[in-house]
């Protein structure tokens, strides 16, 4: 089974290569400007606190458990700062300060999934809505913004060279994701337990303190982004970030992650990364309207579950049409049918 | 003590103590504000909490096949904009028709979300993440950036919201209040009696012993979809009603609602229990807190966050409480039956 | 001797005549438009889907063609959670292709500079109106009204409506950040505060609707509830005063407490008829668009270069002045013109029969 996968995995980073150059050709059609230094470092930049967020999401997906909490933790911490530094807190002390607060939501989340052995999927619902209202209480209406102006540079491109610093963050990000998630025990551990989280008990991987560790990261990296775009934006409000979770969640399944935990890889997302941040650029370029790019990335959701499950319906039929049931057992398929009915449940369990 | 125990569910117990919490808030409530115990506030609360309540049945019937439904707000939002919009173009629609349009369109939307789910094989909330989007878009796009305003709308739509079913004394209970309480009841009923109900629970509870007993998954399932949608075309309807002016960004938002709702009364995000009752609860006291905490001057902001905090106490309730509760009960249950099967 | 006297007369017909053919050439009078000239330019509304702003887009139009522009007019802009941002994204878009010019109404005052800024370092004329920025990020701006004469009328209509015994009042804006409501409560605040007649009005709150019909009728009913003694609703913005209306009406307390703000006529019709909204106020966001336009063609063209005292005809509107801004420091302006005061007294004049619509 799993070299099956390993396979199949192969061809769908391959697809993605595909699809990413059809993009460009027709992003290069759309408009002259596209393939100049400045349009690529915004394509990037505007979207840079979501790529850096679905790193760490990544690495949730495939633990088989989700965060739908990661935005309105954005919100909140850059509300945080920005109202700690609104009331005269240095802007230095208030940026850890944020940090640490983002860390312990995520590790209040990690509480209940690990420990309490809660769903993912409504604990961080819960912590979506909760966030969110904690980040309303702090700012209300207003917005806050002047911040210093060092602050705002590390926001903006041209930080070193073209680039901006959240950039370069994103970069190192990936780079470590990269090789955690695939050469060392930990990143091993995080797909077994994605897989069969029982097995990995019995197999005596500590599958509570793992899933407690991902979802502290996913916390403190959601308040890293925060701040990234309160750096960007230049000024802070309570809805901020709002409904992030969308595309965040699409390049990481578009990349080749199953939704039910124990497959996909880096490589996988960040050519969905490019994917989907190219699709966005070209869309803008074409004077597309932001809900018309919202519903092709929709669409671009579905797909990267449907197209998978087509493929494999398609070669289950030529398969048996060929050979009666021997390619496949019949209870390996009606597991599989099993597991892909079984949606909120498996994310839970 | 025994006897108790056969006669009560956990299930009944947790919407019991649903209910007593519920009057611990008025009564809170009723000290802090003046004029509380009045028929405005029950109109406030009345009227705030009709869309939900149909929404909310529609996706109860969804989480109880253990699936999810996040694309109601963006269905209520399609429906209530497309029905604005031809009851605009054509003001002499008989008012049965443009609910049945309401309706009829949200059956397509939610039949597509159930095909997706089902014959595609896509996990419902990757299904309905996409979906809530990708209608929005279309709304977006079929609007082309007008909205729906109030001038173009017929009388008698404008003022459905007023309109009053029957009166008890001083207590106005109003048509469209009356509407969504009904559609409560009769899914109640449905979820209860009929043997729809009981296959829905079973495919939630035990997907695999479901389908090997003989039952359709397939078709239960995307029943419930076509349900779910069909009845934000319902609370579409309603919501024309009441705001009138129709932004393509109608009832954003709206599914978390709903899903407070189902999860605050106390159907398990698992599957396979849970009921209307129960549900309507949980909107009854989102409602109450919502408009009570605005009375109060309190700083509305703090609305989300005590949202948030109740649909987690809900969840950790459910998987640390009820759990025991069910243990216990089924122990009591066997000891009955030993202790019947002993005395023979 | 007549050589003399003729050279004489000439010299003196030719001092005579130079000054004042000096002066002519300096003295063009106001700037006309000469039409033709390719341009593209996007017109940026706070919210494309408003109504105010899809009347200013089919001005910016009649202003198109009469101008015979062959190049585009793109009409886009942000959904309303994504306002800032989403104005901020289609500027850098903008930017990176090259428009020639970006007509903004402004969802905020500050954020939108870092943008506006490098267009402009782009060589795009950025003008604004309807909603300002900050008087260095833009080349102008055009002025609806008068924004703090607008505090003044917001204040006499509640004075009006009250009446002399005064009482409590609240106020239902849009969204938390824009400069023209925000300027414009300000303004209010200021005259309130200055003159003695109102001194009976009390301001009890400032909330926001977003803009959103949804949440500004939630509003609208918060505030009844959360102040029981409320008399007057004022809402300067069209969704405000409608999304008010419809729940004023709904909860059947028209006429107990009473709306006044901003809206359009079409909509307020049929609330001004059931007695729901006592007064409001608006001027022509069809000509606002119209007038924008022209203006940023001049710029865009360098027929007008945007120094103060500068004189222009825009089209139909006739003669405009680029003048110095008395509301921000630095700014300049071309303020378009008047309010128009509708109630009920003067309904027959403004209501629109049902074949004109």
């Amino acid at each position: 089974m799993r070299k099956r996968d390993w396979r199949w995995l192969l061809r769908w980073e391959s697809l993605l290569a595909v699809i990413l150059a059809m993009v460009i050709v027709a992003n290069i059609q759309i408009s002259d400007h596209y393939l100049g230094v400045d349009n690529f470092v915004n394509l990037f930049h505007l979207s840079i606190e979501k790529i850096i967020l679905a790193l760490i999401m990544t690495l949730i997906i495939i633990n088989a458990e989700i965060d739908l909490s990661i935005a309105s933790l954005m919100g909140l911490s850059a509300c945080l700062f920005a109202w700690l530094y609104n009331k005269g807190v240095p802007a230095q002390s208030a940026i850890l300060i944020a940090l640490a607060a983002g860390t312990l939501c995520g590790t209040f989340n990690g509480f209940w999934i690990a420990y309490a052995r809660l769903p993912s999927l409504v604990v961080t619902l819960a912590g979506l809505i909760m966030f969110r209202g904690a980040a309303r209480i702090l700012l209300e209406d207003r917005s806050i913004g002047l911040f210093p102006q060092w602050f705002n540079d590390l926001g903006q491109p041209n930080f070193v060279g073209p680039l901006s610093f959240g950039i370069i963050v994103f970069i190192i990000l990936f780079v470590v994701c990269l090789i955690v998630l695939h050469f060392t025990a930990f990143g091993r551990y995080v797909y077994i337990i994605g897989n069969n989280r029982h097995a990995a008990r019995y197999a005596g991987i500590k599958v509570r303190q793992t899933k407690m560790i991902l979802f502290t990261l996913s916390g403190l990296v959601s308040s890293l982004g925060g701040l990234l775009l309160a750096a960007r934006l230049g000024t802070v409000r309570a809805n901020v970030a709002e409904d992030f979770e969308l595309d965040i969640i699409t390049m990481v399944l578009l990349g080749g992650v199953s939704i039910f935990g124990g497959t996909g890889t880096m490589v996988g997302v960040g050519l969905s990364i490019l994917v989907v941040l190219n699709l966005r650029n070209g869309m803008s370029l074409a004077n597309y309207s932001g809900n018309i790019q919202t519903s092709v990335v929709g669409i671009l959701l579905i797909a990267s579950v449907l197209l998978p499950n087509l493929f494999r319906a398609v070669r289950r039929w030529s398969a048996f049409s060929f050979r009666s049931r021997d390619m496949m057992s019949k209870d390996e398929e009606e597991s599989q049918e099993t597991q892909q009915t079984d949606t909120v449940g498996s994310i839970a369990n | 003590m025994n006897r108790i125990r056969q006669i009560i569910r956990p299930e009944q117990i947790r919407e019991l103590s649903l209910l007593l919490i519920i009057l611990l808030i008025i009564i809170f409530f009723g000290s802090q504000i003046d004029s509380y115990y009045t028929s405005r506030t029950f109109q406030r609360i009345s009227s705030a909490v009709m869309i939900i309540m149909v929404v909310a049945v529609g996706e109860t019937l969804v989480v109880i096949t253990r699936n999810i439904d996040l694309s109601v707000g963006s269905i209520v939002g399609v429906t209530a904009y497309v029905a604005g919009e031809q009851v605009s173009i054509h003001n002499d629609l008989p008012p049965l028709a443009l609910v049945l349009l309401a309706v009829g369109i949200g059956t397509v939307l939610g039949l597509l979300n159930g095909i997706l789910v089902t014959y595609g094989n896509i996990p419902s909330i990757v299904v309905t993440l996409g979906t809530m989007a990708i209608y929005r878009g279309v709304l977006v796009e079929y609007g082309r950036g007008e909205n729906v305003l109030v001038r173009d709308l017929p009388d008698w739509l404008v003022d459905l919201p007023r309109v009053n079913l029957f009166s008890i004394g001083e207590l106005d209970i109003r048509l469209l209040v009356g509407v969504a309480v009904v559609i409560v009841i009769i899914f109640q009923l449905v979820l209860s009696f009929l043997p729809y109900g009981r296959r829905l629970y079973a495919i939630g509870s035990n997907p695999d012993a479901a389908r090997m007993a003989g039952l359709p998954a397939r078709r239960i399932v995307l029943g419930a979809f076509v349900l779910s949608g069909a009845l934000s075309g319902l609370g579409g309807f309603i919501y024309l009603a009441r705001f009138g002016t129709i932004s393509f960004n109608a009832a954003q938002g709206l599914h978390m609602q709903a899903i407070a709702a189902v999860v605050v009364g106390g159907i398990n995000i698992f599957g396979g229990s849970g009921t209307m009752f129960g549900m309507l609860l949980g909107a009854i006291l989102m409602g109450i807190l919502e408009q009570s905490l605005i009375r109060m001057q309190i700083n509305e902001f703090w609305k989300d966050a005590i949202f948030g905090l109740f649909i987690l106490l809900a969840v950790a309730t459910d998987a640390l409480v009820m759990n025991r509760l069910r243990d216990i009960w089924a122990r009591a249950a066997v000891q009955m039956r030993e202790a019947a099967m002993s005395e023979e | 001797m007549n050589t003399r006297k003729v050279l004489s007369i000439l010299i003196l017909l030719a001092l005579l005549v130079t000054p004042i053919l000096a002066t002519n050439a300096q003295d063009d009078g106001p700037v006309e438009a000469v039409p033709g000239q390719e341009l593209n330019m996007i017109l940026l509304p706070k919210d494309p889907g408003n109504p105010v702003f899809v009347e200013a887009h089919e001005g910016a139009m009649e202003a198109h063609e009469e101008l015979e522009n062959p190049g585009e007019l793109i009409f886009t802009g942000p959904t309303p959670e994504n306002a800032i941002p989403g104005q901020i994204e289609i500027i850098t878009s903008g930017t990176t292709e090259g428009v020639d010019a970006i007509m903004i109404s402004a969802n905020a005052y500050e954020e939108l500079v870092p943008a506006t800024t490098a267009a402009m370092e782009a060589d795009i004329t950025i003008v604004t109106w309807d909603s300002p920025v900050m008087p260095e990020g833009e080349d102008l701006f055009i002025a609806q009204v008068d924004f703090s004469e607008t505090g003044v009328v917001m204040a006499d209509m509640a004075l009006n409506l009250l009446g002399e015994e005064g009482g409590q009042f609240a106020i239902l804006s849009a969204t938390p950040d824009a400069s023209n409501q925000n300027a414009w409560i300000e303004a209010m605040q200021e005259a309130l505060e200055a003159d003695e007649k109102y001194a009976n009005l009390e301001l009890v709150d400032i909330v926001y609707g977003n803009d959103v019909p949804e949440d500004s009728y939630n509003q609208a009913l918060g505030l009844v509830d959360k102040y029981p003694d409320l008399g007057l609703i004022m809402a300067p913005t069209t969704v405000g005063i409608a999304a008010a209306a419809k729940a004023l009406q709904d909860e059947e307390l028209c006429g107990e407490v009473l709306l006044s703000g901003l809206g359009l006529p079409s909509e307020m019709q049929a609330f001004v008829e059931d007695g729901c909204v006592q007064e409001f106020a608006l001027w022509s966001f069809h000509d606002l668009g119209y007038l924008t336009y022209y203006v940023t063609y001049l710029l865009a063209t360098e027929q007008l270069t945007g120094e103060i005292g500068e004189q222009f005809v825009a089209g139909r509107m006739g003669e405009y002045t680029i003048e110095e801004d008395p509301n921000r420091e630095g700014g300049k302006r071309v303020l378009m013109g008047p309010f128009s005061l509708y109630n009920a007294d003067n309904f027959d004049e403004w209501a629109v029969t049902e074949e004109e619509e």
